[in-house]
């Protein structure tokens, strides 16, 4: 289409006063729009990284099931070298940002998910290990709290 | 402009959303995760916990752990339903001043409202925390049979929690929102919301610029938690068949079958079957034992088909409330976890003889259509800005009448997009640019749009000159198509207007029958891309020949031309293996010999190989 048209076209139909409030609506739109998509872009490649750098989560914790059972077998059947199986893979998990959680100090709700207490019980037992990635929770430690 | 919130408050699970760029996205809260336990808790010191970290505390804490306060807000003490709450919930409640309930938290009596402030408050702290930006507007969702009452103290918590309530929306217009189904006039529209805790059924009706409910039903205590606790107790009298110990008493043991149980239901939505299998469970003077057990869909949908038929009577019965019959409802929407599971879309197929909307994930559908009101109210989300999309790829046809996209099916016009071609033959003068509409491989199973002819390109050796095509969609979808000789600044173009002059039914056939030749086609494409491959590497070969006459050794020569000749008969033929194995065998010679040249220094500088995918033929060989 010819620009001249256009021109024309409006020029028939509105009052210039229109035409420039319209330019401006337009201008404005196609700004924020703009601004809109070049903050979303920020946006989306600061998820990418954090995507990228979470993308083992959902298998590390998988693995982490395994690594459960393992410490239980180990624990109940000593001797045998599953201790060095599981130390292996605190390893692994290690060299992927993965840490198991301290089990010093207080019960702490951020690290730690109580399933069993006793009563005025504050002694931290682990029940079950928890783990972060980059610092943070991806499985609380399941604990039970003893006198 | 401060974005607005979109936040669905639930019963168990709270999420957040927010419009970035027209469309909703889910906002992680602190933790990280996409939903927070809508959970509050004072901690012997006075600390204050809210979602998960509440939720991990309960146990040592259960007097001052407050969940589920969307069952009591905005309710009378005296409602029945707060009486039966009343019976199933650890912390203490009372009657206010007002028959109000109040919840003890601590040593302090609360409203309702403020407890859920306190979720709303995370919620606003956390999303700033992600946006970078104050959140003061929110729009949160309720059910639909929250009654005044309700809506206003669900209002207040927002607005103790220091937020501006735009808008309190139903839950199940949320969902039809997110659906974008408020665009369908007179649609009647089922939302089944199966949830962690409760199950809510609604019937809407879309109206000139307002959703109406028209119906709503439900049971407030049936959810995905009875489905949990079903799995558990088969469990546990699996155990005791086997072992003939009783377990339900050991918490420990009974934590890792929930865990297994909830994995397994998981699992049991994409299998048909898994194994539970946890080591050690417990011990007796026998030793120690363990619980293993293969898990069948058909057996976990057996233990819970009576509460999924529950919810489907209920469904019916909300159905007949609301005036409409089954025939009437044009769409069904799934929200709440637990639609996740199979057993529960069929028997919701079954019943309206459809298929439930469910691509959206059920447990955030809310949120995001909160977000999308808000978006809306904000002007965000604007009409006319809906942008069209290509419904089908545009491209040329390039050496081998083989398809070359520019622009891909499903792009969002106005869009450009340009790419360098060159010339398939020595000396070529002109390329003619072709150009194609559709999904097939080989040029002339596609739509031709236009065709026009570059010319009075120099002359010059095959795969030098450099052309440049770019196709331009504008906003009117009208497409135009130019093809420019770098080397001489000449241009030729074509407009093609409506560039998808095609009615609904020649696109469906046409995508149809891009599925149904795929094969065939990729088949095709290989022939002539391993011929194009074959002439290349001849044509190149004798080239180099030519040009070192003097350095190459007879015998060399005879092999090379040997070979290349056996490429060029060949290619005749539609084998594409032998194709592939004879241009192996020039290329390794090829190699050699040109390796050998390099070696001794006296080959003469070699233009890169031409890519055959990128050479415009003189004229269209179909012609």
């Amino acid at each position: 289409m010819d620009k001249d048209e256009i021109k024309n076209e409006i020029v028939a139909e509105e009052t210039p006063v229109e035409t420039a409030d319209k330019a401006e609506e337009y201008l404005n739109n196609w700004k924020r729009e703009r601004a809109d998509f070049i903050n979303y872009k920020k946006d989306e490649s600061r998820r990418m990284e954090e995507f990228a750098r979470f993308a083992n989560e959902d298998l590390v914790l998988e693995m982490m099931e395994l690594v459960d059972d393992l410490e239980i077998v180990a624990k109940e059947v000593p001797g045998v070298g599953l201790e060095h199986v599981s130390k292996k893979f605190s390893e692994l998990f290690k060299k992927y940002g993965v840490e198991r959680i301290n089990m010093e100090g207080q019960f702490n709700p951020a690290l730690h998910e109580a399933v069993e207490t006793e009563k005025e019980g504050t002694k931290m037992v682990e029940v079950r290990a928890g783990y972060t990635m980059h610092g943070k929770v991806i499985r609380p430690a399941r604990v039970k709290l003893t006198k | 402009m401060a974005k607005i919130l979109g936040i669905d408050l639930g019963t168990t699970n709270s999420a957040m959303a927010v419009v970035e760029v027209g469309q909703p996205r889910i906002l992680e809260n602190k933790e990280g995760m996409r939903t927070t336990p809508s959970v509050v808790a004072m901690g012997k010191n006075g600390e204050r916990y809210v979602g998960v970290t509440a939720k991990r505390q309960a146990v040592t804490n259960p007097a001052n752990t407050i969940y589920s306060m969307k069952r009591l807000i905005g309710r009378r003490f005296s409602d029945a339903e707060v009486q039966k709450d009343k019976k199933l919930l650890p912390y203490e409640l009372r009657a206010g001043a007002h028959d109000d309930v109040e919840i003890k938290m601590g040593d302090k009596w609360l409203k309702p409202a403020e407890v859920s402030a306190m979720v709303l408050q995370k919620l606003k702290a956390d999303a700033e925390d992600r946006l970078g930006e104050k959140i003061t507007d929110v729009i949160i969702t309720v059910p639909a049979y929250f009654d005044d009452s309700q809506r206003k103290a669900t209002k207040d918590a927002g607005e103790i929690a220091g937020l501006n309530v735009k808008r309190v929306i139903n839950e199940p217009t949320a969902a039809a929102l997110a659906y974008g189904l408020n665009k369908k006039k007179d649609e009647k529209i089922v939302v089944y919301d199966f949830g962690g805790g409760t199950f809510d059924v609604s019937v809407l009706e879309i109206g000139d610029d307002t959703i109406e409910v028209r119906g709503t039903g439900g049971d407030t205590h049936l959810g995905g938690d009875d489905i949990d606790q079903k799995i558990i107790s088969y469990f546990i009298e699996e155990y005791k068949k086997e072992h003939g110990v009783d377990i339900s008493k050991d918490q420990l043991a009974v934590q890792r079958l929930k865990d297994a149980a909830e994995k397994a239901k998981h699992e049991l939505s994409s299998t048909m079957q898994t194994e539970v299998s946890i080591p050690f469970i417990s011990a007796d003077a026998s030793g120690a034992k363990h619980f293993s057990v293969i898990f069948t869909r058909a057996k976990l949908e057996e233990l819970v088909k009576d509460l999924v038929d529950k919810s489907i009577q209920l469904t019916k019965k909300t159905l007949d409330e609301s005036g409409f019959k089954i025939g009437d409802i044009n769409e069904v929407i799934m929200v709440g976890g637990q639609t996740r599971m199979p057993l529960i879309v069929q028997e919701v197929k079954n019943l309206f003889g459809k298929d439930p909307h469910k691509d959206i994930n059920p447990d955030e559908v809310v949120a995001l259509g909160a977000a999308v009101q808000g978006g809306i109210m904000q002007g965000e989300i604007r009409d006319v800005l809906l942008l069209d999309v290509t419904p089908l790829s545009l491209g040329i046809e390039t050496l081998g009448q083989v398809f070359t996209k520019m622009i891909d099916k499903n792009t969002t016009v106005p869009v450009s997009k340009s790419q360098i071609f060159s010339t398939a033959a020595d000396n070529q003068p002109s390329v003619e640019i072709h150009v194609l509409q559709g999904e097939r491989a080989m040029a002339h199973d596609n739509k031709t749009l236009g065709r026009f002819i570059l010319d009075g390109i120099p002359p010059a050796p095959r795969g030098i000159p450099q052309v440049e095509v770019s196709f331009d969609i504008d906003a009117n979808g009208i497409l135009n198509v130019k093809a420019k000789d770098k080397a001489t600044g000449k241009e030729q173009s074509v407009k093609i207007e409506g560039s998808s002059g095609l009615t609904e039914d020649e696109k469906k056939r046409m995508m149809a029958d891009a599925e149904k030749h795929a094969v065939e086609d990729a088949k095709k494409k290989e022939l002539v891309e391993a011929r194009n491959l074959g002439e290349t590497l001849a044509y190149t070969s004798e080239k180099m020949v030519k040009k070192n006459d003097a350095k190459i050794k007879e015998e060399d020569k005879k092999e090379l031309n040997e070979k290349a000749e056996a490429v060029k008969t060949i290619l005749k033929s539609e084998n594409i293996e032998e194709i592939k194995k004879a241009t192996e065998e020039l290329s390794k010679v090829a190699q050699r010999i040109g390796g050998e040249l390099y070696k001794s220094g006296q080959a003469e500088p070699q233009p890169t190989p031409p890519n055959p995918e990128n050479e415009i033929p003189k004229e269209d060989p179909k012609d």
